[in-house]
């Protein structure tokens, strides 16, 4: 599922037993406020997914607005959805995940989870990006967090916030080859970028 | 061979020997020119424009908590700017736990924030129990037991902080007492969990075993004994001219900074913020239990330690009540599609599954055994969804973000871990505090190394 097939699906799950009261009347505000936003529920959990060049706008709307005073940025993680049909050896204990890459392009999901201190309210905004070119502009300006949330995020999934004072990598070695948490970088198998070595990938190592 | 030398005209030369021509050195090369005052030492902060030295501090250096390195730039003692260089005990857990079953990544994130593993544990469980549906049926003695041994692990980790914090501030009473302490707590964790840190101990829904017979009286005599100890403490640090000079001022970060940073935890209750998960949002019915949510509101180095001490003593009040009001009943949830299979016991050889249960699964029944087989090799599958839960770990919100895509094992799991940000604000804290002060107030944000890196 992608693009705008996947937001249909969002916006058709039923809201209503998935969110409870205040979190239905905070997606009502939100969407009242940005009637672009595509919401949807999961587990007590309120997700928005905005579009990447509104990001910031809603960002300090959400952080200005005395309804919504989310103070705090809690989170900003990624998920690497690979483009094509993705199929999952499920059932087996160890060895990765076999996936059927294609050409269709993927995307990338970056969440930041917002969370007020006033009102005690917790959700998410999503903003999907397509993995080949991910690009959108940086919440620095509006969360100080944002900065080191960001560098992970461009270090783990490629991803270039615009506008970052120091987009480098955080946790890896500078020098390092692409992006580890995307899907189609392998966990092992990969040269040993530090002394030429290589680790063979689980299902073939002998210990 | 000719012993003259050229002598020097200036700077500090090294003039060699005439050397023979086969190569070999027959005398020690040796300094030109002996002088009193020192060469051209005046001449290094000259030869920089702006005077502005850049020092690396770290990855080795002892008082860094382990392997942070910080690149500060000083006029003369006075810090400047100051970058935090991380990465060093990265192992890519979050990219592991990708290629396991759900149970296992138990045991893969319990070795990121090293001295509270039981909070990451927790936090796993919540969210994988989150996704599956069945938090509310987790037993409640389960529940309890939960907020006994993880609100036992963050005494145990502030003391480390504190512990760490007094040597490197020149206090190696409070190390020695702080490893002290910490080490009843493992003891009793070691009791319960059989090991004494990356216990694997809280599992998707409920504990890996229940608590031994004799925990209450043991636990008792800790809680006793961690009372005086902790005014030891008191005694030692709360007074102490040196402790309250070194900490005072030192590490400022105002409420509206940490909001901005996105700091929680005992440095957000510094400022004056009385914000904790556990009352805000309470999880494994924590709400049940009388504590308070200390603060200060200094801001600095100084009410960090004072919220810190007075933590302890709340988190043992809770301990106290957890343990007298423990429910009876299963620690593991009745679904039997979803609880781990064995029964564990201690034999004589530690720790595994009771004899019983090994007699039952190899001798009488098969479906026993395919069951069992089925579970522990390909665990449970965990429907499509994400959720967010976090959990008030002794460094602040511990987040777990974790993704499923409906198999057996976590599609993503992403971990906010409290000292990763905490790292971020390392400008903020030290800008313009000399460079000893630097240390105190890196102290002060109690980072660990395991949690940043992950």
């Amino acid at each position: 599922m992608h693009g705008g097939e996947q937001a249909a699906d969002i916006a058709g799950r039923e809201l209503d037993v998935a969110l409870p009261p205040h979190l239905r009347a905070l997606a009502t505000r939100l969407t009242a406020a940005f009637e672009m936003l595509q919401v949807s529920g999961f587990r007590h959990e309120l997700t928005v997914l905005a579009p990447a060049g509104r990001i910031v706008e809603l960002l300090t709307f959400c952080r200005d607005e005395p309804d919504l005073r989310c103070e705090l940025l809690a989170d900003l993680s990624g998920v690497h959805w690979p483009g094509g049909k993705r199929t999952e050896s499920a059932q087996e204990t160890t060895g990765w995940p076999s996936y059927e890459f294609a050409d269709e392009a993927g995307r990338i999901e970056v969440d930041y989870v917002l969370y007020s201190l006033t009102h005690g309210h917790r959700f998410r905004v999503r903003v999907e990006l397509p993995d080949d070119d991910p690009v959108m502009p940086t919440a620095t300006g509006v969360y100080g967090a944002a900065n080191f949330m960001e560098r992970e995020v461009y270090d783990f999934f490629g991803v270039r916030f615009d506008g970052h004072p120091n987009l480098v990598r955080i946790l890896m070695p500078d020098d390092w080859d692409g992006f580890p948490l995307r899907k189609d970088y392998p966990l092992g198998g990969v040269d040993v970028q530090y002394k030429g070595a290589t680790i063979p990938p689980p299902d073939q190592r002998h210990y | 061979m000719s012993q003259t030398r050229t002598p020097a005209t200036s700077g500090a030369g090294w003039q060699e020997a005439d050397e023979p021509a086969d190569g070999r050195r027959l005398t020690p090369a040796v300094p030109s020119e002996h002088t009193v005052v020192g060469g051209d030492w005046q001449e290094l902060p000259n030869a920089v424009e702006d005077d502005l030295m850049v020092i690396n501090m770290g990855p080795q250096h002892p008082s860094t908590h382990g392997v942070l390195r910080m690149l500060l730039t000083l006029d003369g003692e006075t810090v400047l700017d100051n970058q935090a260089v991380i990465g060093y005990l990265h192992t890519g857990i979050e990219k592991n736990t990708e290629y396991r079953p759900w149970v296992q990544g138990v045991t893969f994130v319990t070795r990121m924030d090293y001295l509270s593993p039981l909070f990451n544990e927790l936090g796993y469980c919540m969210a994988v129990e989150k996704l599956l549906d069945i938090a509310d049926q987790v037993p409640e003695r389960a529940q309890a037991i939960r907020v006994i041994v993880t609100e036992l692990v963050r005494v145990a980790s502030h003391l480390v902080w504190l512990a760490t914090a007094g040597l490197e501030l020149g206090s190696t009473t409070a190390m020695i007492f702080g490893f002290r302490e910490r080490e009843g707590i493992l003891d009793v964790l070691e009791h319960v969990t059989g090991l004494r840190m990356n216990h694997a101990y809280i599992r998707p829904g409920g504990l890996a075993m229940d608590l031994p017979d004799d925990f209450s009286e043991r636990v008792g005599t800790l809680l006793t004994a961690m009372k005086t100890r902790i005014d030891e403490f008191e005694v030692l640090l709360t007074t102490n001219p040196i402790w309250v000079e070194r900490n005072s001022g030192v590490g400022v970060l105002s409420a509206e900074q940490c909001l901005d940073l996105g700091v929680t935890g005992p440095i957000l209750r510094s400022a004056g913020i009385a914000h904790d998960l556990r009352k805000a949002h309470p999880y494994c019915g924590i709400e049940q239990y009388e504590f308070a949510i200390p603060t200060a509101d200094t801001a600095d180095a100084y009410g960090r330690f004072q919220v810190r001490v007075a933590e302890m003593r709340e988190s043992l009040k809770i301990v106290r009540q957890a343990v007298d009001g423990l429910p009876t009943g299963p620690v593991m949830v009745a679904d039997r599609k979803i609880a781990w299979p064995a029964q564990l016991g201690l034999g004589p050889d530690g720790i595994g599954n009771t004899e019983e249960y090994v007699g039952k699964i190899m001798g009488q029944s098969m479906e026993a055994l395919i069951h069992h087989f089925k579970l522990v090799t390909e665990g449970f599958t965990v429907p499509e969804g994400q959720v967010y839960i976090p959990v008030e770990s002794p460094r602040g919100e511990l987040g777990y973000h974790v993704t499923s895509s409906g198999t057996n094992k976590p599609y993503r799991v992403k971990v906010r871990d409290p000292s990763f940000i905490h790292i971020g604000v390392l400008q903020a804290v030290t800008h313009g505090l000399s460079v000893s002060d630097v240390i105190a107030a890196v102290a002060s944000l109690d980072p660990v190394m395991g949690g940043v890196d992950r």
